[in-house]
């Protein structure tokens, strides 16, 4: 297993290391990989090098927070003040939020160290990032194949150790299908436990910000750091974790009850089935119940999903007009036509299927029949969640139905990849928490990942058994050639 | 014209909260261009709107001085169009569960204008055109407003003035907002169509948009409704589109209207959580609420028995109100008091703002010492038309222009010799009195008072006449 | 249900995009097939009337909310920075060539 978050920290607190040696590690690392990888599409080195600095100084002066000095990345879609953010997409060309995201202020204030923007699907819109208006980050694993999406970069770098640690945001699965392609640990908390000001919105009552990280240990550090309550975003919870929940990792399994629905592995790949059974065996053999539960409405979570997030990405991506920032359409013959040119010519393909799916959804005549239907039975998987929590303390499930696509994978509609979104879109919808752990590798060797996934604001339970399984599966995580230390 | 005018207005009413509706800027009036605002109110990518508590606390006030039913359950809404002026490409409304609804306006003829809903939104920012290009300013955008809808109960152009004069007044009384039409903090439209008296069907309607005066409101509906007479005279059929009312030609004329505005898309605003407000709360700011202007009217008329011109008069602006009720407070009599406002005060004023406005450089309490020396015939009603007069010009008090000695300034030989000649000149009064009809006394000292202009002590003049006439 | 080419059109009036005649041939495809896939959830779980809140129905006391407490608002070259000012404006010429 790679460093940890914690021994990093006391090296640095040690002094064995500088954080501005270690940020320079990573900056070789990245000079050397990222042009390949295209994992980060902003960096941020001079930045990364003056917080380093900081960073030391905050070491030396003793009391340093665990994160400080550690060098990192965001996703693309996270405000950072005076630095590039722009979702990947032409249409937030060169655009410098002048206020940072809270997550980034927390972890800003901590003495984290950017190293940089990562790689998108652009707007957080797809599963496999190869709708970045820079191109598709490679899959470090095997660069043959995407990292999924959307956070493929934040994935990609945590999984090449280009940054200890990425934050992403899951909206429909966008941290764990990521993780769960190139091996990494991602955590989607519940809706609410994290600040979404800053987070440029996609779907706004789906988003969610959450780490990417090679062990569940450091998912618990990050998450510790970021969570918390935000009077900026009514949508947040200040919610009472108690003590740190990276120090409550350790839980005897025995006696925990572990749902497992039959719905969640309709139409998987049966290797990804045969890994996901053979994990839950292991939770068996030490003990965990396992109960046969039922979900009946998840079988049509994907299309409810898909119409709310398009419904609210449609509204939310209508401020996108050329007036305030990012891209200008260069000739026009009115404001209206600059603005429609504007969107025309800055929106990439899904994109723009996403704002018509969702302006379809809600306008006149259609309404009833598409946004408040989702609606209704989005109540209706929250009941079914809730009836099943009742009994289990978690559900286990597989992360993605396949492993990583190959790039360019030709699909004849739009819709074949939504179906691969199936595992993780009913989670955001209930707005529960969930962590993707690697559990092996399919007979390509690509990683397979398991979904845990718990009560509202239950992170603990989630990353105890994450935690369990890493540490009694024998699997390693994120083992990779030529990354900053390698 | 054989036509029956249906009408209905939607009022916009800016509130008067010291911050915008989602964010903390200021909504202060002007300032430099782009200077009241922030990531929220210009739609910055990423910002979350949070809502302001006392924009709540105003409609609800609003809609219980307006006999509203209060929603106690309530959320905001999404209204989607694209317009430059609009920073997020939607406004922050409320569509399907409004704050209040259900309430009325009487106006004087007894009639209840029903009030269908009032709900809660964000003002836009604003636009200049000039020159080939389009310049924008964000300060306004988020500034809170309410959006008051009446019932199509409207059937004049003068009740169509009186509506909105009476909801003027009431947000104006409890506070709200300062509804300065000229200002654009109070903007009308105006939904109209004629109908066949006695038809229960509705004709086809247009909308007239951003009426900024009441006087225009009235004018509005007039040339509104003789349009479509005229159309429907010829035979021919009202188009249901949105007018704009001009004021230098008194005429209505179709705007060019916003493209595609006709598709809103209303949804639940998804960053914003519904919000409940619980009876208390309600019946706290029920008690919170000023006298209205209607149950002052009529009580400056049963109780302080002021005629109903005078009380209409008084009641029409807050501040006169306020200062008057100052004044009795300060023992000064209702009728003097009265009489010198609306003859003296307002003669100063020229303009509805400036009654409004009611700035005047005199205390209430100054205004009760000069209304005083009148209540006790120390000073005739001329001198104090004339000395309120130079108190209101130089603003200096009462004392500055009648010393004690302009009021005892006679001498007590002009005194006696002037009782004498009101004793002269009025011997069948003096009869009266002898005979017992003491108050005729009263015919005398207005004699006296008047010959000394008001200035001699009533008490020394009422001892001599008493002396003179040998009682 | 099939969405014809005109609606499609309609569509992107509404959200102010423009389809090339083979970039609108393609969308009307494809949005068929997302449309069917939209549809899915028309087959089972009768639509209720109830009203549909913010997310999930959660709701805040009164008391709760933002309390009017005004906060220095950015100077105006921060609010303009990503874009050309004009003297604290922002601004754009309404045809430009």
């Amino acid at each position: 297993m790679r460093t940890g978050i914690s021994e990093l920290a006391s090296k640095l607190r040690k002094r064995e290391i500088s954080a501005v040696e270690l940020t320079k590690t990573y900056i070789d690392a990245i000079e050397k990989l990222n042009p390949t990888l295209n994992a980060y599409v902003h960096l941020t080195f001079d930045t990364a090098l003056k917080a380093a600095e900081k960073a030391d100084q905050m070491l030396k002066e003793g009391d340093a927070p665990l994160l400080c000095g550690i060098p990192m990345a965001l996703k693309d879609n996270i405000c950072t003040d005076g630095l590039l953010t722009t979702c990947c997409s032409k249409i937030l060309e060169g655009f410098k939020p002048y206020y940072d995201a809270t997550v980034w202020e927390k972890l800003k204030a901590q003495g984290a160290v950017l190293m940089g923007k990562t790689n998108m699907d652009e707007f957080a819109m797809g599963s496999t990032s190869e709708t970045s208006c820079y191109g598709a980050p490679l899959n470090p694993i095997n660069t043959a194949y995407v990292t999924g999406g959307s956070s493929g970069g934040s994935a990609a770098v945590v999984c090449a150790d280009l940054a200890v640690y990425s934050l992403g945001s899951d909206t429909g699965g966008s941290i764990r299908q990521p993780a769960s392609f190139c091996g990494v640990i991602g955590l989607k908390p519940t809706y609410g436990a994290v600040s979404r000001y800053g987070l440029i919105a996609y779907g706004s009552s789906l988003d969610q910000i959450g780490p990417v990280t090679s062990s569940v240990k450091d998912a618990a550090i990050v998450f510790d750091a970021i969570k918390g309550g935000d009077k900026r975003d009514q949508t947040s919870v200040d919610y009472d974790y108690g003590d740190s929940l990276a120090e409550r990792l350790d839980r005897d399994i025995k006696g925990m009850r572990i749902g497992v629905a039959e719905e969640f592995f309709d139409g998987i790949n049966p290797e990804i089935k045969y890994k996901i059974m053979e994990a839950i065996a292991l939770f068996e053999k030490n003990g965990a119940i396992i109960e046969n539960i039922r979900l009946p409405a998840l079988k049509i979570a994907l299309p409810v999903y898909y119409i709310i997030a398009c419904a609210e990405a449609s509204s939310n991506l209508g401020r996108y007009d050329g007036i305030r920032y990012g891209y200008r359409a260069s000739s026009y013959t009115s404001i209206e036509d600059m603005i429609v040119k504007t969107r025309s010519e800055g929106f990439g393909d899904e994109v723009k299927r996403r704002i018509m799916l969702g302006t379809y959804v809600l306008s006149s005549g259609y309404y009833d029949a598409y946004y408040k239907k989702a609606c209704l039975i989005r109540e209706e998987i929250n009941r079914e969640f809730d009836a099943v929590f009742e009994k289990c303390d978690a559900l286990i499930a597989p992360t993605a139905p396949n492993t990583a696509f190959p790039l360019n994978h030709k699909v004849t509609s739009p819709v074949e990849i939504y179906l691969s979104d199936i595992c993780t879109v009913p989670v955001n919808i209930a707005g529960i928490p969930a962590i993707s752990i690697p559990c092996g590798k399919d007979s390509k060797g690509l990683p397979i990942g398991m979904q845990i996934i718990g009560k509202k604001f239950d992170e603990a339970t989630v990353l105890q058994m994450a935690y369990f399984y890493e540490q009694n599966s024998g699997i390693d995580v994120g083992v990779y050639e030529g990354g900053a230390r390698a | 014209m054989n036509y029956e005018i249906v009408c209905g207005i939607e009022t916009h009413v800016e509130l008067a909260t010291k911050t915008k509706i989602f964010c903390g800027c200021t909504t202060e009036f002007g300032g430099e261009p782009n200077t009241h605002c922030c990531p929220v109110c210009t739609g910055q990518p990423g910002s979350l709107p949070i809502l302001n508590q006392k924009v709540v606390e105003y409609a609800i006030k609003a809609g219980l001085a307006l006999n509203c039913k209060i929603n106690t359950k309530s959320h905001m809404d999404r209204k989607n169009y694209v317009y430059p002026d609009l920073p997020k490409a939607y406004q922050i409304s409320q569509y399907d569960e409004p704050l209040c609804e259900n309430g009325y306006i009487e106006l004087d003829s007894g009639k209840r204008i029903g009030i269908t809903r009032i709900h809660i939104e964000e003002d836009a920012g604003k636009l200049i055109h000039e020159k080939g290009y389009t310049y924008i300013d964000y300060n306004r955008s988020g500034v809170p407003l309410i959006e008051i809808v009446s019932e199509p109960d409207i059937s004049s152009a003068e009740e169509a003035r009186e509506y909105a004069e009476k909801l003027q007044l009431i947000m104006r009384y409890i506070g709200v907002s300062d509804c300065k039409m000229q200002e654009g903090s109070m903007r009308c439209d105006v939904n109209l169509s004629l109908r066949k008296p006695g038809d229960p069907n509705f004709g086809v309607r247009t909308e007239t948009k951003n009426i900024n005066s009441l006087s225009f409101i009235q004018k509005a509906v007039m040339a509104e409704a003789e349009r479509q007479a005229d159309i429907l005279d010829a035979g021919g059929t009202i188009v249901q589109q949105t007018m704009r009312y001009d004021e230098k030609t008194d005429s209505v004329t179709p705007m060019r209207d916003k493209e595609n505005s006709d598709d809103y898309r209303y949804f639940p605003d998804p960053d914003i959580l519904g919000f409940c407000i619980d009876e208390e709360k309600v019946e706290e700011i029920r008690a919170s609420l000023p006298e209205l202007p209607f149950d002052k009217f009529k009580r400056y008329i049963n109780v302080l028995g002021l005629s109903e011109a005078t009380a209409k008069q008084l009641i029409k602006y807050k501040k006169v109100a306020e200062f008057f009720e100052g004044a009795i407070a300060e023992g000064a009599s209702v009728k003097n008091a009265a009489n010198l406002i609306v003859g003296t005060i307002f003669s100063n004023m020229d303009t509805e703002e400036e009654k409004e406005l009611f700035a005047i450089r005199i205390s209430a309490a100054q205004f009760a010492a000069l209304v005083k020396l009148a209540d006790e015939k120390k000073i005739n009603i001329g001198v104090a038309q004339s000395t309120l007069q130079k108190m209101l010009e130089s603003g200096k008090p009462v004392e500055e222009f009648i010393k004690p000695e302009d009021l005892v300034g006679i001498s007590d030989e002009e005194l006696e010799s002037l009782c004498k000649e009101a004793i002269d000149a009025n011997q069948k009064v003096v009869a009266d009195i002898r005979n017992g009809k003491d108050k005729a006394i009263n015919m005398l000292f207005g004699y006296v008072m008047k010959k000394t202009g008001g200035k001699a002590d009533i008490r020394k003049v009422e001892a001599m006449l008493r002396k003179f006439i040998g009682q | 249900m099939a969405v014809s080419k005109t609606e499609i059109e309609k569509l992107a009036k509404l959200a102010k995009l423009s389809f090339s005649d083979e970039e609108l041939e393609r969308f009307t495809a494809e949005f068929d097939a997302i449309i069917a896939f939209a549809d899915t959830i028309n087959q089972s779980i009768e639509g209720g009337t109830e009203q549909i809140r913010s997310i999930g129905a959660r709701m805040v006391p009164f008391e709760t909310l933002r309390p009017d407490e005004v906060v220095p608002s950015l100077p105006s070259d921060k609010i303009l920075s990503n874009v050309e000012g004009y003297n604290g404006f922002f601004g754009l010429e309404r045809s430009k060539k």
